[in-house]
């Protein structure tokens, strides 16, 4: 599902080169729920951009669902992050003019998905994250927990193989962290290949398996127990 | 897709109202001036138009300066015939003053024959015009311009009253109606007498001599100019002692003249809209660092480059577009106090609104495709990353 062979990301900052990532290999497979940590610097969010197509890497290989990324044009990877890849973030990253609804099919309008089923596709999909009575709500209007369940939504709209989530709780009390965590848990279940950044130790040992990042090294790759909350 | 882009426009129009009226005053400003000053200029074209043709279409204009005294007194006459002319009457003008109210007041004096009311097309408002008895016998009777009677004999009789010029009393015997004003000066302000009256009142302007001559019709006019212009050549002894000109290439060079004016007017006005696409440019210079992280979150699900250069564009040609139909109803607004606060009648023709909404949507065009690039080439990372 997700092949990453020696990737190096070279940033340039003022006159010196950093190496955010220096030569990192992964294998994750289909279905499975991945935490990696790290510090800060350890070069956890390159990955993550490696990995949803945000940014390609400098040098290595990547290969997403048998796609071979890096030699594709910025738009061919808009399309592949459309299709293949959904995008949980610690901020949520909802528009904020745009009600929950607006913000979940807005994937779908760039999948050119027609008006009609945009909607019911939405409907389902925040009914889903429980969200049924809150569809016409703008971001403003909800709590910390239900944007983050609205992202959800939003990230599952074009079907992805993978989900890709960035300190999904980060911004969130305990609780309500738990209770995403819970869904994402739910969404690996469903089948789904879940992987979360984060430097939560609580949430990594949540997964199934959590991959160490140190000054842009895979640190330590190891099984956890998944437990419960 | 287009209704999806108009959403997203429109939300963010509605947004920040007060910062979308600020940012399409220019081109409010630039489209209503525009259109504002093509509708004065093409009124004004018709209304000299108009005027000219009320004069007669078919009317032609001689200036003769004789100074050898060459040209028969009757010379039009004798070539009536051959030259299709229909009448044709010399005019002798000079000025008189009158003390009204203790202000000077100074009038016309056209010395006229009996056929002037017809090649200049005048209607009498009261009494008639020099007949041909009066410029046979000469008989001193003045007919006077619409303004004069009031100003002269005011609460009087004005037919059967005496009014003096250069000291000799003439009888009116008719009234103009109400001409108005034009190349030739103020129509209502003249006073006509018989022609040898004139002659010998203004023996100055005697050498220099101006004729009316209306042609039998339209269509006959360049043969009888050529057949005029035939005749005066032979007889003067110098090709540029005279001038002649037709009604309709006054018309013609006036047309052109206003026509010139009113683009130049508008072209000045169009630079108010060049402004206006500049503020528009940079306001949404703005929106699209202001929404950097919405760039950032568009792309990072999915938007194609062309697709956040659209979006910002429909935005743009959005705002002018509301500029310009607000431009336009301004300009309305400013036809309607022209006309009713002058008698200038003042239309506004499918052109013009056709010109600048066309104007305000390529404005939209040109000022909002750099902006709308610059948000296209943001980095998905570095725009999210963007607080």
């Amino acid at each position: 599902m997700i092949e990453l062979q020696n990737v190096k990301k070279r940033y340039k900052m003022g006159d010196t080169i950093v190496m955010a990532l220096d030569g990192v290999s992964i294998t994750i497979n289909e279905g499975e729920f991945v935490a990696i940590v790290g510090p800060s610097g350890s070069g956890k969010s390159t990955l993550m951009n490696v990995i949803g197509c945000l940014d390609v890497a400098s040098d290595g290989s990547y290969v997403l669902n048998q796609i071979p990324i890096g030699k594709y044009h910025q738009d061919e990877l808009a399309d592949i992050r459309n299709q293949q890849i959904g995008f949980i973030f610690q901020q949520f990253n909802l528009l904020p003019n745009f009600t929950a609804i607006e913000n979940v099919m807005m994937p779908m309008t760039y999948a050119r998905m027609s008006p009609s089923k945009r909607e019911e596709k939405a409907k389902l999909l925040l009914h889903q994250v429980g969200l049924g009575d809150r569809m016409y709500h703008k971001p403003t209007e909800l709590s910390g927990g239900q944007q983050q369940r609205v992202s959800i939504a939003r990230a599952l709209a074009n079907d992805p193989a993978i989900i890709l989530a960035d300190e999904p709780t980060g911004a969130l009390d305990t609780k309500t962290g738990s209770e995403v965590l819970t869904m994402l848990k739910e969404l690996n279940q469903s089948g789904k290949t879940v992987v979360i950044i984060t430097h939560d130790m609580e949430v990594a040992l949540r997964t199934n398996r959590m991959i160490t990042l140190k000054d842009g090294k895979v640190d330590s790759d190891v099984k956890v127990g998944g437990k419960d909350a | 897709m287009l209704k999806e882009y108009m959403v997203i426009a429109a939300k963010s129009v509605l947004a920040h109202k007060i910062r979308a009226l600020l940012t399409t005053l220019g081109v409010i400003i630039g489209v209503a001036s525009v259109i504002l000053l093509m509708s004065l200029g093409d009124s004004a074209r018709n209304e000299a138009a108009n005027q000219i043709r009320s004069i007669g279409s078919n009317l032609i204009f001689i200036n003769v300066t004789d100074r050898e005294g060459t040209l028969d007194r009757n010379w039009l006459k004798n070539i009536e015939t051959n030259a299709q002319i229909a009448a044709s009457s010399e005019m002798v003008s000079g000025n008189a003053t009158y003390n009204v109210e203790g202000k000077d007041v100074i009038v016309s004096i056209s010395g006229v024959n009996e056929n002037y009311a017809f090649i200049s097309n005048l209607s009498m408002s009261q009494g008639r015009f020099i007949s041909e008895f009066d410029i046979e016998s000469n008989v001193p009777v003045a007919v006077l311009g619409s303004k004069i009677g009031n100003l002269l004999f005011p609460n009087q009789e004005i037919i059967g009253n005496t009014i003096l010029v250069q000291g000799v009393p003439f009888t009116v015997v008719g009234e103009v109606a109400e001409r108005g004003t034009n190349f030739s000066g103020d129509n209502d302000m003249m006073v006509y007498i018989p022609m040898d009256y004139a002659r010998s009142l203004y023996p100055s302007f005697v050498r220099n001599k101006t004729y009316y001559v209306a042609a039998e019709s339209e269509e006959t006019i360049d043969f009888t100019m050529n057949r005029i212009r035939l005749y005066l050549d032979t007889v003067l002894p110098s090709t540029d002692q005279y001038r002649m000109f037709s009604q309709t290439q006054i018309l013609g060079v006036l047309d052109t003249l206003m026509g010139l004016l009113t683009t130049l007017l508008s072209g000045i006005a169009s630079i108010s809209l060049i402004v206006g696409g500049i503020g528009i440019m940079n306001i949404m210079l703005v929106t699209v660092r202001e929404r950097t992280r919405e760039i950032g979150i568009r792309k990072a699900l999915g938007a194609r480059r062309n697709q956040i250069l659209i979006q910002f564009l429909i935005e743009a040609i959005i705002i002018t577009t509301l500029g310009g139909i607000l431009g336009l109803f301004v300009s309305y607004l400013g036809a309607m106090a022209i006309t009713a606060l002058t008698d200038f009648d003042v239309v506004i023709g499918w052109t013009a609104v056709m010109l600048s909404l066309a104007f305000s949507i390529s404005i939209g065009v040109i000022f909002g495709i750099y902006p709308a690039s610059t948000a296209s080439k943001l980095e998905p990372v570095d725009a999210l990353r963007y607080e």
